[in-house]
């Protein structure tokens, strides 16, 4: 067991500000154009994506970021990444966060899948040593062994997201980042997904799911936060826990 | 738990600088490895055309310059790809720096790594095809007339130098082409420009006296210099060119990484 603190993720105060580009010109010409006519300049409006946002996580537990599109989560998953600055406040998150914001990140085309599971593990700072201890164990999980060695171009939709999957779930990261993508594939495959994170969890992996389905938060969190128009309006727990145990 | 894997805190501003650039050192190892492999997917020489392109332009000035202008240079050749190996260098580096950020937006938005990344695996793909090419110019320096002497000790030195001169630039033109997305067509102008005002395919004497001073203003004409010094005449320039040399890598190293480390994190949101 590592010895992390209790507090894996620490939301303290995030505000994020976005400047909104009317009319956005990216081009040296369009910058000397505008010096003299208002139809080539750029309009600039503030627009605050997340106002003083707080919360924590703690080891093992689940949390679900609600909120109608627009609200701000995807934005508030961005800035606990690390992907995003937020303009004031700051995030503390400690172990290792692998953010499932979108499956195949980083999935190059042409290389064969084996290729891709070494270089999208190296995104999440990932040595290529320690893929190989797990190479096995991902290729297994993602039920592709015959067509490892193939570029991943030939894939179909659905086995492209089992093998950015599989390899997500197996990095055992501390903090798991996911917006709406909890499983992938057909049922059958679905159920081995959730299966997965239930025994990353009892392993003590804290999960941030994003979602606007109040049903799936349900199934997987034991807390939420919902936000309106960058705020936290709610936040809560839910008593009936119905984590996926099976 | 099975084997705890060494911990690796990945994000939080509270990471940053060398140690978490050397964590992502595989990762940067399996980018170059892809760059070079979706290059040459294919292609039946593979490799070697890194290899072709520079040789040809060496084969056609070679041709232009001593055959058709009569130059009485001695050993041309040799004196030409001194100067025109790390010209390329240089021009294919910065060339391909605009797009980095860009091409690899998808990513940055999607992951967060060490951004300093990005260039560093531009510069060291291009640095790898070119090795290539200097490791074929130093089979042939004997051939070529060229001597063995001391000076070539200091070839690693200077060439470490000029990447690091090379990188800076690299790091001023990335985060400034996200802003400007038509700078690529402007470097590539400059680039051409800097191209004949730099003494490669003629000799630094010949620039008349008055305009001189003009070209010396320019950091390849002292890297020219001194690179063609060390493998053609065998000596090094005078103090004050090395002097400028440095000064120049100094300054663009260090605007280049305050440019980078100051923008690289708000750049995200305009890619």
């Amino acid at each position: 067991m590592r010895s992390l603190p209790d507090e894996v993720v620490q939301v303290e105060h995030v505000s994020k500000e976005f400047i909104l580009h009317h009319n956005r010109v990216d081009s040296l010409k369009g910058k000397v154009v505008g010096l003299f006519k208002d139809r080539w300049r750029t309009h600039h409006e503030h627009f605050q994506a997340l106002s003083d946002v707080s919360f924590t996580v703690r080891r093992g537990e689940a949390i679900g970021l609600m909120g109608r599109n627009g609200s701000g989560k995807s934005t508030l998953l961005q800035v606990i990444a690390g992907i995003l600055k937020p303009t004031s406040g700051r995030v503390i998150t400690r172990g290792r966060v692998a953010p499932l914001i979108e499956l195949g990140v980083g999935f190059h085309p042409e290389l064969t899948g084996e290729e891709n599971v070494y270089l999208n593990a190296s995104l999440y700072g990932f040595r290529n040593k320690d893929v190989r201890g797990r190479f096995d164990d991902i290729v297994e999980f993602s039920e592709l062994a015959h067509f490892i060695d193939t570029p991943v171009k030939n894939y179909s939709s659905g086995m492209y997201m089992r093998l950015a999957f599989a390899i997500a779930v197996h990095l055992e990261p501390d903090v798991l980042l996911a917006d709406e993508i909890l499983a992938v594939g057909d049922a059958a495959f679905q159920e081995k997904c959730h299966d997965r994170i239930a025994s990353l969890r009892r392993n003590g992996m804290s999960i941030v799911l994003v979602s606007h389905n109040e049903q799936q938060v349900r199934d997987f969190c034991n807390s939420f936060v919902r936000l309106d128009g960058g705020r936290v309006v709610e936040t809560g727990t839910f008593r009936t826990k119905t984590a996926h145990t099976r | 738990m099975a084997k705890t894997l060494e911990h690796i805190p990945l994000t939080g501003p509270s990471v940053s600088g060398l140690r978490s650039l050397l964590a992502y050192s595989d990762m940067l190892r399996n980018f170059v490895r892809k760059d070079i492999q979706v290059r040459y997917q294919g292609a039946a020489l593979g490799f070697l055309w890194s290899l072709i392109n520079p040789l040809v332009m060496i084969g056609l000035y070679v041709f232009v310059f001593s055959d058709v202008f009569k130059s009485n240079l001695p050993n041309y050749p040799l004196y030409l790809m001194a100067g025109l190996l790390h010209w390329n260098l240089f021009s294919q580096i910065t060339g391909q720096s605009c797009d980095t950020l860009l091409a690899n937006a998808g990513l940055v938005k999607k992951i967060y790594f060490p951004r300093l990344l990005v260039p560093i695996s531009s510069v060291v793909f291009n640095v790898v095809l070119w090795l290539l090419a200097i490791v074929l110019l130093f089979i042939l320096y004997p051939f070529l007339g060229g001597k063995l002497h001391p000076v070539l000790m200091a070839y690693p030195v200077v060439l470490l130098f000029f990447l690091a001169f090379t990188f800076g630039i690299t790091l001023i033109l990335s985060v400034l082409n996200v802003l400007f997305r038509d700078l690529k067509h402007l470097v590539d102008v400059i680039l051409l420009f800097l191209f004949w005002v730099t003494p490669i395919v003629y000799q630094y004497h010949r620039i008349p006296p008055h305009l001189r001073q003009l070209f010396a203003v320019s950091p390849l004409v002292d890297y020219v210099l001194i690179f063609r010094g060390i493998l053609y005449s065998g000596q090094l320039p005078s103090w004050h060119i090395l002097a400028m040399a440095a000064a120049w890598t100094v300054a663009s190293l260090t605007i280049g990484l305050f440019v980078f480390n100051r923008y690289a994190d708000s750049l995200v949101e305009r890619l």
